[in-house]
């Protein structure tokens, strides 16, 4: 009938210009971030890695660790965002933070796409299971000799590889989004269990009515080797710099009875302390 | 925790799902004039435009379509060289907005064609051009048939906000799910939710209401 | 992998074609979903109606309060009460099935309207002719009221049919395999959603448009009179 009215015109380009504002060109290095004088960091709401209390206070080894590292570089305000785990690297990837403190796995698939600091923390898995253990499962490897059972993950977590590699059928894994929904997963039997790190699962146990993490639990054997985890801090692609500088930081720190005051604190063993120094990233990293 | 320790940050998610349903609904309503009238233009570029947009958004579901622009988008844009990396709450309102607005183009398509041919034709006769028919004759006439159905859509953008809780933008829904999950406490919290929506609900039933009456003012007697 | 699917990552054509059987299981699972759903929908919808029809007002005015409370409350909250409160009660339901009732829930709101409309479209004059026939008002519904709503309520109904198929992502929260999921799932292992969530835009497009053409095609062939009874 006739032409697009003006004022629909001007709205539309409008808001079409606000979106190419509101998205930042890079990720912010290191300068960018002091002169702006605050660091956005991301966790996952994961019970001793890195959470946020109700009152939007940030806790858990990473958050922790990471605000004495950002005290000692300068950095003067941390703005956290809790998100999906699944959500941290694509995040990343958009600029939605500029680091993540949720102590995530160092594995080869995930430094292709994003760079991490060195090794914070390391851990070994865990199963939380229903009150009592009904179903007596001590492993992973027992969802794959009993097609009954079901296993939960959470989505974007690396035990859905391991419960491959270990031969459990997809159609018994059942991905959550988040990790405390965990909790009335397995506690309405809707899974039999969740397989996890061990301290994420004695977290939840604490946290949850109906549920314990399973005793006598031994590590998953893949390729031959007992799985065992590192976890650090997460950069997006192409920020060496501010990996770099958090490296600096952190390995002084790691040499302090304060860092192992925070990561013992929160449940990590002696030997998960010993065990984050035995590697380094770009062995990690290179699959080894 | 007694259930009104929940509600400063509910009150919080709230205020942000009330922004999200109003920010999205004026971009729907804009987006439903500009493709609805272009669905009925002689130009058949903007004819097809204004198809393809209201197909496409009216049939793809609104979670894969705000999955897609938070998740695919700033992929796309790697591809070809620009950024689009959208912040969670323009990929919310986008999301929102155009998905509505689809449903809405529909709306007043139809409601201009249910406009008496007799108008036009009593136009043309005073010679008006076919812009001052458009906007002077039609468009005022077809408001009031439209309005019930806008306070449909309008309801259903405030109910359809609770999907932007999935790209962790924090509106009630968001709010409500973190206290649960460090809490545990279900049924306090998503009967405590249930019960905002439906508050906001009527809230904005009644608003689109009054608009309802003061559009119909502009009804042709008798019609 | 997937579903015993291997992907291939070593160029985007060959990443969609791996990953289409992928999806495809998924949409198998909404097609399910949209179908359970749709007939709890018709069901709760029924009841709701003859409730809210009913002469007292003490079972039609609590019926009608319920209806506008499902209908203005996302399904996305109802889903999560269904999910984790109902278990605080002893009733724990597998995630496919606590779907497809959320679905149904919402969505008998709606259909309870339609068949209220519907039944309330057939004219005075057939009443009236039925009460002169002298025919009881169980066989005046049966056999005079309900094969004359039908065909003014097909086309509403297919319309909310296409609705549920579009509101079944909704159920990935609660863990459901469906096809938003699957490709989400598929996104968070190669970090590439951009090829999974485009196919399943597609996917959905198709789905839509033969969903309406089978609606539309339903309507033409129901007589717009009244079905017949012989």
């Amino acid at each position: 009938m006739t032409k697009i009215p003006q004022f629909a015109v001007s709205t539309l380009s409008a808001i079409a210009l606000a979106a190419m504002a509101a998205s930042a060109a890079n990720a912010a290095s290191l300068e960018d971030i002091k002169k702006a004088g605050v660091i956005r960091i991301a966790v996952a709401n994961e019970i001793p890695y890195g959470y946020v209390d109700p009152n939007g206070k940030a806790l858990g080894a990473g958050p922790d660790v990471a605000k004495k590292l950002m005290e000692t570089l300068g950095v003067g305000k941390i703005e956290w965002v809790t998100t999906n785990f699944s959500s941290l690297i694509p995040g990343l990837k958009a600029d939605r933070f500029d680091m993540v403190a949720a102590e995530m796995a160092i594995l080869p698939d995930r430094c292709k796409q994003v760079l991490f600091s060195e090794p914070n923390t390391s851990y070994g898995e865990g199963l939380l299971v229903a009150a009592g253990n009904p179903k007596d499962i001590h492993t992973y490897k027992d969802f794959a000799s009993n097609p009954k059972l079901k296993v939960a993950i959470m989505a974007g977590a690396d035990q859905l590889e391991m419960m491959q590699r270990l031969g459990v059928p997809d159609a018994n894994v059942v991905t959550i989004a988040s990790n405390a929904d965990a909790i009335s997963t397995v506690g309405t039997g809707r899974a039999d269990a969740y397989a996890a790190t061990s301290l994420t699962a004695s977290g939840l146990a604490q946290q949850g009515k109906g549920v314990e993490v399973a005793a006598k639990f031994t590590d998953p054997v893949v390729d031959g080797k007992a799985v065992r985890s590192w976890g650090g801090f997460t950069f997006a692609s192409g920020n060496e710099e501010l990996r770099d500088a958090v490296n600096g930081a952190l390995a002084e720190f790691k040499k302090t009875p304060e860092w192992n005051e925070i990561v013992t604190g929160y449940g990590f063993t002696e030997a998960d302390v010993e065990g984050s120094k035995a590697t380094d990233t770009a062995a990690l990293c290179g699959g080894a | 925790m007694h259930w009104t320790e929940y509600l400063p940050s509910l009150m919080q998610g709230a205020w942000v799902t009330v922004q999200l349903t109003l920010y999205s609904t004026l971009l729907g309503a804009a987006a439903a004039f500009v493709f609805g009238i272009g669905k009925l233009s002689r130009n058949w570029a903007l004819r097809g435009v204004s198809i393809a947009y209201i197909e496409v958004f009216r049939g793809t579901s609104l979670l894969v379509q705000l999955f897609w622009l938070y998740f695919a988008l700033p992929l796309a844009g790697n591809a070809i060289g620009i950024d689009l990396r959208l912040p969670p709450v323009l990929a919310g309102v986008l999301a929102l907005g155009l998905n509505i607005g689809a449903y809405g183009a529909e709306v007043v398509r139809g409601a201009i064609q249910a406009v008496h041919s007799d108008q036009h034709e009593a136009a043309r006769a005073l010679n008006f051009t076919e812009r001052q028919t458009l906007f002077r004759i039609t468009i005022p006439q077809a408001i009031p048939e439209m309005m019930p159905s806008f306070g449909n859509l309008a309801v259903q953008n405030l109910k359809d906000t609770a999907l932007v809780s999935l790209i962790s933008l924090g509106d009630l829904t968001f709010r409500a799910e973190q206290i649960r999950n460090f809490t545990q406490e279900s049924t306090t919290i998503y009967t405590m939710l249930l019960f905002m929506y439906f508050g906001m609900a009527l809230v904005v039933t009644a608003i689109m209401r009054l608009l309802e009456r003061f559009a119909g003012r502009w009804r042709v007697a008798g019609s | 992998m997937l579903f015993g699917f291997e992907w291939d990552l070593s160029n985007p054509l060959a990443f969609a074609i791996s990953i289409l059987p992928i999806l495809l299981i998924g949409m198998w699972v909404t097609i399910q979903a949209t179908v359970v759903g749709f007939f709890v929908a018709l069901v709760l919808g029924l009841i709701f109606a003859i409730l809210k029809s009913a002469p007292s007002r003490f079972i039609a005015w609590p019926a009608r309060l319920v209806t506008e409370f499902i209908r203005d409350t996302p399904l996305l909250v109802q889903l999560f009460f269904l999910y984790y409160v109902l278990p605080e009660y002893g009733i724990v339901l597998p995630a496919f099935m606590t779907g497809a009732l959320a679905l149904g829930l919402q969505y008998s709101a709606y259909t309870s309207e339609v068949y209220r409309a519907g039944i309330e479209a057939v004219g005075r004059d057939q009443h009236e002719a039925a009460r002169a026939l002298n025919l009881p008002s169980a066989r005046t519904f049966t056999h005079i009221v309900v094969p004359q709503a039908i065909p003014r309520i097909v086309p509403a109904m297919g319309n909310y049919l296409v609705s549920i198929m579009k509101d079944v992502p909704v159920l990935s929260v609660v863990t459901v395999l469906e096809m938003l999921n699957v490709a989400k799932i598929i996104g968070d292992r190669t970090f590439n959603y951009l090829i999974p969530l485009s196919m399943v835009g597609g996917l959905y497009l198709i789905m839509t448009l033969v969903a309406s053409a089978g609606v539309r095609l339903l309507d033409r062939y129901l007589p717009k009179q009244g079905l017949p009874l012989k």
